[in-house]
């Protein structure tokens, strides 16, 4: 790996990482309050104000834990191991700065096993108190992931390849360097498959439905239903910045114009508007395409997953094979 | 424009191209089948006419313009009129299903580029990098064929080869001879409305369009 | 100045036949004239080409016709005068029992004529784009002809066959347009880049590497067309189920003319490549058909589709032939000439037959001998001639073929064609014996038509046992400027 580069070492640079993760942990439930507004008032009704899941967080925190007596230790680590893992992301994944002397703690592939990490963790939290619904949202949810890895790992490849580099920071500051990259059709088939793993991954529509308790169709709302009080709340929070890091980092390798090459106070401020303005575009985009789209059929999952992969497959051609 | 540009431009076009082709895959009903095939040649009349505007060929404003009235216009209408009256089979009942008909595709888009591989190691021009993926559109084209059981699908499907092959002799000759180019226009053209009073006839005769009914012959 | 009657006379017929409303019977005999006529024509084309000159027409040599192109004009020219003038035999019949209106009669003509336009445009085209339009124009013509019956089995016929010879001539689009890009990217754009002369011409400069690719998609797109294995599948529907005459033509001229373009392109592909690659391609593919046809001879209950594997059998011969390097390529046109006269017989014939005994099964045929005497022993001297027997010309061919084959060191190969050969032998003579003897079903209608009828049959026997007892002379200097053109 090539290791990061540019002049952002020592104290700078950790500030910068201790408020990219400050910002992530603080926006991430607004960003998903967003969506939900977006679409209440596209689809007609008034809904909750944005800020609503910072209430909800609030309200459970401050709740009693019931715990089932049939769930063993493992019950009780999962949402701290989903939390730690999602927030070790949102730190490795270029937000404000790139690159950034964390770059060297890890790379893509490091970012995917952490999600794959926490992805296994909550699934066998849906496993372990032994309830119907947890098993099923467990499988269902673990099933998804297993087709998703594949695509995140060849798409993120793909864009590695022009970059010669599996490093986030590295990637990101190659697009702005040369912007003509980025409208290559490499370039934009891997975004478009890391888009649609980002919705199955965040559990978005037209995967899983965020909003249901419908048994039938409901995937991660299953897997979390026996959780109660300040262990729902870091399971909901952790979605919550799993969502958000997808979309910033979507938002960076799109369009990564604004990311500050150099981590000085007055670029990060910008870098950090930039950045809330363009996950709030992204996440506009979202609820737009939710509210357009019904859920599929789960037996149709596993075909949008493969739509996926084949984009990845097609972008690692073209980006390799064309060069 | 510079070199780079155009050349991006060009290859997304080719992208855009083999991605409508792989969205039939993906999709289920006809009338989905005809509105990707529409848009499939809407992108190679963009690439045509991105083309024209760069090298000031006037003969390739008439190809695309050609293109737009037959591909984009009249056969899509033209699909969807058949596709009303022949009814009931908007169904289009493949013979693989979409997630090994994805990975074929993936794997033809392969070969595409084993194929081509010389082809664009000769080639100076700056469109070479889509002439994997319009052969790949040719390959995919030809899959969709060979996988579908209705009649109009399969129509769908040579379209869809057919338009590989266009944007093959564009981004490879930046376009056949202009009495070449009207007489394979007016060959689609007249094949496409062979095809369609077969629809009919396949029709009236069998009552559904799903080809695999067709059997009697198999001796 | 003959390009333009050539070409003119099928089309003038073909408008006749197109704009006369409603259908009168002396539009069907001025067709038939006309083709009589097309036929002569092609005869002073030939005796024109004999010393290796070549005509041109039109701007930009639009058209032009060396001795290869008058081989195929003969062929093609003869099949068709055959077939229409006995095809009005049929014609006459279909229409007195109602099973052809006037409006469909008029069609058949019309599409008739266009079908033999295209095949000859595809031969005297200089353009190899052209040429790919006139083939897979005749694809068109084609495809309402063989459902003019509109039966369950002429429309999955003729939808069989237009799928997947539009698909198959698709991929010879691929191989032209590879080929161009050949030539554009090696000599530069220039006009009449896709003159057949002019890529030869320039062959030595083309890159080996995509003139190979370009001629597998040439070989597979028109060996489609041409009812090559593996691509033949849709071939025996289309040849039983179309009507007599154009499955007369369509076996006699156009399987050939399809093979005609594969020609065209060896020529440039050699002349680029150099080794043996097209005659190592045409080698296997030729021996696979005649490997597919022996396999699905051996139990054909049908008579029509006992023909039409015999077609791909004599396909995959003569493309062994194009294999077989300068003594083969002789060998192979002689094959396809004696091909389409035996074969355009029978397959006119087998229309008698079925029309008769009203089923196309062999089992369904018997003491056709006794019921039809003629037509019988037309049919019978027609499949002995298909076979391979002395004195027909398919004997003499095959015989050179297989010489060429030895000569020029497959010994191997040759032996398993030649055992192919012989098993088709036995399996189709078998067939055919127990339609001509036995005892007729009762209820069976015996007699000919009126023997002068049966005329233009008789002399396209006549012509394929001359073909087998001495090769006259102005066609052997034809065929030898033939082998020129192909090798230079």
């Amino acid at each position: 790996m090539i290791g990061a580069g540019g002049g952002a070492t020592g104290l700078g640079a950790i500030l910068v990482e201790v408020l990219q993760g400050l910002l992530a942990l603080l926006l991430a439930p607004g960003i998903v309050g967003l969506v939900r507004f977006i679409k209440a008032r596209l689809q007609g009704r008034r809904g909750a104000p944005p800020w609503q899941p910072y209430r909800e967080l609030a309200k459970l925190f401050g709740k009693e834990m019931v715990v089932s007596r049939n769930a063993s230790w493992i019950f009780g680590v999962a949402p701290y191991v989903v939390f730690a893992s999602t927030l070790a992301v949102a730190l490795l994944v270029p937000m404000l700065a790139a690159p950034l002397p964390i770059d060297r703690a890890g790379d893509l592939i490091v970012v995917v096993y952490l999600l794959l990490l926490g992805t296994f963790a909550i699934g066998l939290a849906g496993l372990d108190p032994g309830s119907a619904f947890g098993g099923m949202g467990s499988s269902r949810a673990l099933t998804i992931a297993a087709l998703a890895e594949p695509t995140i790992a060849l798409a993120v490849f793909a864009l590695a390849v022009p970059a010669g580099s599996t490093n986030l920071g590295r990637i990101v500051a190659r697009a702005i360097e040369d912007p003509g990259g980025a409208l290559s059709p490499g370039h934009l088939m891997a975004l478009a498959a890391l888009f649609i793993v980002m919705l199955a991954e965040a559990g978005r529509l037209p995967v899983d439905n965020p909003a249901t308790h419908l048994e039938l169709t409901m995937i991660h709302e299953a897997m979390i239903l026996e959780y109660s009080g300040r262990s729902l709340a870091l399971l909901e929070w952790a979605a919550f910045l799993k969502f958000f890091v997808f979309l910033s980092l979507l938002a960076n390798l799109g369009l990564p114009w604004g990311v500050a090459l150099n981590p000085g106070a007055s670029a990060v401020l910008v870098a950090a508007a930039i950045l809330i303005v363009k996950v709030a575009l992204l996440a506009a985009a979202v609820a737009v395409l939710e509210t357009r789209l019904a859920k599929l059929r789960l037996f149709r999952v596993p075909e949008l997953l493969s739509v996926s992969f084949l984009l990845a497959l097609l972008a690692i051609t073209s980006s390799f094979l064309v060069e | 424009m510079s070199v780079e540009i155009f050349t991006t431009v060009m290859t997304l076009a080719s992208s855009l191209v083999l991605l409508a082709g792989i969205a039939i895959l993906w999709r289920r009903s006809l009338p989905a089948y005809i509105h990707a095939f529409a848009r499939q040649s809407f992108f190679i009349v963009v690439a045509v006419l991105v083309l024209a505007a760069r090298e000031r060929d006037r003969e390739l404003v008439l190809v695309a313009l050609l293109m737009f009235a037959l591909k984009v216009v009249f056969m899509p209408a033209a699909l969807r009129r058949v596709q009303r009256h022949v009814g009931a089979d908007a169904d289009v009942r493949p013979y693989v299903n979409t997630p090994v008909s994805l990975a074929i595709a993936g794997i033809l888009t392969l070969v595409a580029y084993a194929v081509a591989q010389p082809v664009v190691a000769l080639s100076h021009l700056p469109t070479r990098g889509g002439m994997p993926l319009a052969l790949a559109s040719v390959f995919v084209g030809l899959f969709i064929v060979a996988s579908r059981r209705s009649a109009l699908s399969q129509i769908v499907g040579f379209l869809v080869m057919e338009n590989g092959i266009a944007l093959l002799a564009v981004l490879a000759t930046y376009g056949v001879p202009l009495i070449v180019e009207l007489g394979v226009f007016l060959d689609v053209l007249l094949g496409f409305l062979v095809m369609q009073v077969f629809v009919y006839r396949i029709r009236d005769a069998f009552e559904t369009t799903d080809v695999d009914r067709l059997r009697s012959l198999r001796h | 100045m003959l390009l333009i009657p050539l070409l003119g006379s099928p089309l003038l017929a073909a408008a006749l036949s197109w704009l006369v409303r409603p259908y009168r019977r002396w539009v069907g005999i001025a067709s038939a004239s006309l083709s009589v006529a097309t036929f002569v024509i092609a005869i002073l084309l030939a005796r024109r080409c004999l010393d290796g000159a070549a005509i041109v027409l039109g701007p930009m040599e639009f058209l032009r016709a060396d001795s290869l192109s008058a081989v195929f004009a003969l062929l093609v020219a003869g099949g068709a005068c055959v077939s229409t003038v006995f095809g009005r035999s049929y014609l006459d019949r279909e229409r007195s029992d109602g099973r052809l209106g006037e409006d469909r009669l008029r069609r058949f003509h019309a599409l008739t004529n266009v079908f033999i336009f295209t095949m000859l445009l595809a031969v005297t085209a200089h353009n190899v784009g052209i040429m790919w339009v006139a083939v897979e124009a005749t694809t068109i013509a084609t495809a309402f002809l063989i459902g003019l019956e509109r039966s369950e089995g002429a429309i999955e016929a003729s939808w069989k066959y237009i799928l997947i010879g539009s698909i198959g001539i698709a991929l010879a689009f691929v191989g032209t347009v590879l080929g161009y890009f050949d030539f554009v990217a090696r000599v530069g754009p220039t006009d009449g880049a896709l003159n057949w002369s002019v890529l030869v011409r320039v062959a030595d400069r083309l890159d080996p590497d995509i003139m190979r690719l370009s001629f597998v998609f040439v070989l597979i797109g028109y060996g489609t067309k041409a009812g090559l294995a593996p691509m033949h599948t849709w071939l025996p529907d289309a040849h039983s189920e179309a009507p007599a005459p154009i499955s007369a033509m369509m076996s006699g001229a156009l399987l050939p003319v399809a093979l005609y373009a594969v020609l065209r392109w060896k020529a440039v592909t050699d002349a680029c490549v150099g080794d043996g690659f097209t005659d190592h391609m045409l080698m296997i593919i030729g021996a696979l058909s005649v490997a597919v046809a022996a396999a699905l001879l051996v139990r054909q209950a049908h008579y029509k589709r006992m023909l039409a594997y015999s077609s791909v059998e004599h396909v995959g011969l003569a493309c062994l032939g194009f294999g077989f390097g300068p003594a083969g390529l002789p060998a192979a046109l002689l094959h396809l000439l004696s091909h389409a006269a035996a074969k355009s017989t029978v397959f006119l014939l087998s229309g008698e037959i079925l029309h008769r005994y009203r089923t196309t099964r062999v089992s369904g045929v018997s003491g056709l001998l006794k019921t039809m005497p003629l037509a019988g022993g037309l049919f019978l001297a027609g499949i002995l001639g298909l076979l391979g027997l002395p004195p027909f010309g398919l004997f003499l061919s095959e015989f050179l073929l297989i010489r060429a084959g030895f000569a020029a060191g497959y010994p191997r190969l040759t032996g398993f064609v030649l055992l192919m050969v012989l098993l088709i032998f036995i399996s189709l003579l078998g067939h055919v014996s127990r339609m001509l003897y036995g005892s007729p079903p009762e209820a069976i209608h015996r007699g000919d038509l009126p023997a002068a009828r049966y005329v233009p049959i008789a002399l396209s026997l006549a012509i394929l046992v001359i073909l087998g007892l001495v090769i006259p002379g102005p066609l052997a200097s034809l065929l030898r400027s033939a082998v020129e053109v192909v090798y230079g």
